[in-house]
């Protein structure tokens, strides 16, 4: 038994290494100055600093970047839950499968198929001009990601709400938006925070939109850690703090809700 | 109210039948009094949702048969003009074939690599669940975080791959700069980060599995490669098949890592079907091309996908 054991863990060991190692290298990099970056790799006893991330802040404004993230992660998932959650009950009461096929549609669909459209709709529109209409803009289409995947993981939550609590009110004579308000949401409260939590990060992370639509004034993270491949490409330090701080939600989630990222990423596939 | 809200759903689990999503499981049709008056709610989804799918679909299909202009004019109606002219570009046949190429090659690694990690996930052993936390961090990683580390992993002079390599004798490989070479390392960077992720829903197949089949090949005395393959993976199949699917659907619009990493080079290596049509639409400024482009994508994206679900539906009767 213990010898099964230990052969496991050296399977661990192997693919922690090939999976996790390249974060860690992330994470590691972040805080080592650029010469012992590209200096040596076995050089483990380098010293640490934080001075890639100061400097981020100090060369680049990039207290602003992160506030764009979450201006644009935050209302597309808000407007993702608010839309999402009463047509995910609809989906479960009335056993719509039309909305779902939709869904289907925007998650196969490239992504780029969305952004030409968006592009004419923002350069009549003036978006590429105005700081208010781009972030508009960019909810909007961030919300071609959460709003399916809002949908998605809020429909087993509903439909595992007996309808026995629901029918017991209908004697009260509660309509239909009471119903769904009063008893229906509350209980798929887990439920809201997952989809809120994956919509967020997915949204957070997510680069193609924002590469075409933003202006200099609504950049988010990933895309000016984008330009500035091409700008410093000799600061690694810079790019990895870059990294590390767009990967920061998403590494906080793995240690703190681990089972929802399950659900969540696998899309229903499993349970 | 309160105590409605302490009475987890969880707990209750009377209606949970399938995994929802698109195809909920066919059950018994019943009168539900509480499905009445419901409607209206989805209604600001179902708008939203048709305006912001239905309506770029449309406008891209509209778009592929005119002929606009970079200056935003659109001088009308052109037929199937911008169709031709793809059909007859070398570039869309090299990019149908890079596109091709890494479908093939990351569906094929992440498969098999995701079974041996998958059975590695699923077994019950101490630190299971950190080791499952660590195996989920590349998927829920931004891809360009993802596109950055590796650009520096794999830079040619300074990289940590080459220092790697350098330490047990190899020389130096220009990972991205090659032609030969750079498709073979981003298809490993699409390795490195799906393959935990196909690994993650296999393990939780493999860990709803029956056991009885298995029993009953232990008392006849097979061997553990042969109850894997002969039992274990033909009740996989299900899952199996849905996380193909899923890496299928990601894998033909293979974007965000080849433009960080590549932008398609050198000399087209890494072109794919969706890194060409977002070049050829923001970079050449061709938006009615890139339309025919994306049309294009979007019809073989939706035919290996009903490729896959017709072959499954055939091979589960």
């Amino acid at each position: 038994m213990t010898k099964r054991l230990s052969g496991v863990y050296a399977a661990y060991l192997v693919f922690a290494v090939i999976f996790f190692g390249p974060v860690l290298f992330m994470l590691w990099s972040s805080l080592r100055n650029n010469v012992d970056i590209t200096g040596s790799l076995f050089n483990i006893a380098s010293p640490l600093t934080l001075e890639n991330f100061t400097n981020l802040f100090e060369r680049f404004e990039f207290g602003r970047y992160i506030a764009n993230s979450f201006i644009v992660a935050g209302g597309s998932t808000i407007l993702g839950l608010v839309l999402g959650a009463p047509a995910a009950y609809v989906v479960v009461r009335r056993k719509l499968a039309a909305l779902g096929f939709v869904t289907l549609l925007a998650r196969m669909a490239p992504g780029v198929l969305f952004v030409l459209p968006l592009f004419v709709l923002s350069i009549r529109i003036g978006g590429p001009d105005s700081v208010a209409l781009n972030y508009a803009l960019l909810i909007v289409a961030h919300l071609i990601i959460t709003l399916p995947l809002c949908i998605w993981l809020l429909v087993p939550f509903f439909e595992e709400i007996p309808i026995s609590i629901e029918e017991s009110t209908l004697i009260d004579g509660a309509n239909a938006w009471q119903r769904f308000r009063r008893i229906a949401l509350p209980l798929a409260l887990p439920g809201l925070s997952v989809a809120l939590t994956l919509s967020f990060i997915f949204s957070w992370n997510y680069f193609l939109f924002a590469l075409a639509l933003a202006n200099e004034r609504t950049l988010p993270l990933t895309v000016i850690a984008f330009n500035f491949i091409g700008q410093g490409s000799n600061d690694f330090g810079g790019l990895m703090a870059a990294s590390t701080l767009i990967s920061a939600p998403a590494l906080l989630l793995t240690v703190f809700a681990q089972r929802w990222l399950v659900r969540g990423i696998t899309g229903g596939a499993v349970k | 109210m309160s105590d409605l809200m302490t009475k987890s759903p969880a707990a209750s689990g009377s209606a949970s039948a399938g995994p929802g999503a698109g195809a909920p499981p066919p059950r018994r049709r019943r009168v539900d009094p509480t499905a009445r008056g419901v409607w209206p709610f989805a209604l600001p989804a179902v708008l939203v949702t048709a305006v912001l799918v239905l309506v770029p679909v449309a406008y891209t299909i509209w778009l592929s048969v005119s002929d606009r202009q970079s200056d935003g004019t659109n001088s009308g109606f052109l037929g199937f003009a911008n169709y031709a002219e793809m059909f007859g570009n070398p570039q869309f046949w090299n990019s149908l074939k890079v596109t091709l190429f890494l479908f093939v090659v990351c569906l094929l690694v992440e498969t098999v690599l995701g079974l041996a990690l998958g059975y590695v996930m699923s077994l019950d052993v101490p630190g299971r669940r950190i080791f499952q936390g660590m195996m989920l961090v590349p998927a829920i990683t931004a891809s360009v975080a993802v596109g950055l580390v590796w650009l520096l992993i794999m830079d040619p002079s300074l990289g940590a791959a080459n220092q790697i390599l350098a330490k047990v004798g190899i020389d130096p490989v220009v990972w991205l700069g090659d032609p030969d070479i750079a498709p073979w390392s981003i298809a490993l960077v699409d390795i490195w980060q799906w393959t935990p992720f196909m690994a993650l829903i296999i393990s939780a197949g493999i860990r709803s599995l029956p056991e009885e089949p298995f029993e009953a090949a232990a008392l006849d005395g097979a061997s553990g490669w042969r109850t894997a393959w002969n039992i274990g993976l033909p009740l996989l199949r299900p899952v199996l098949t849905v996380a193909m699917l899923l890496r299928t659907v990601d894998l033909v619009r293979f974007f965000d890592t080849i433009y960080i990493m590549t932008q398609g080079g050198p000399v087209n290596s890494t072109n794919t079907l969706n890194v060409y049509g977002y070049n050829a639409g923001f970079v050449d400024h061709e938006p009615s091309y890139a339309a025919a482009l994306q049309v294009a994508l979007l019809v073989l994206v939706i035919m290996i996908a009903g490729g896959f679900t017709w072959f499954r539906q055939r091979a589960s009767r």
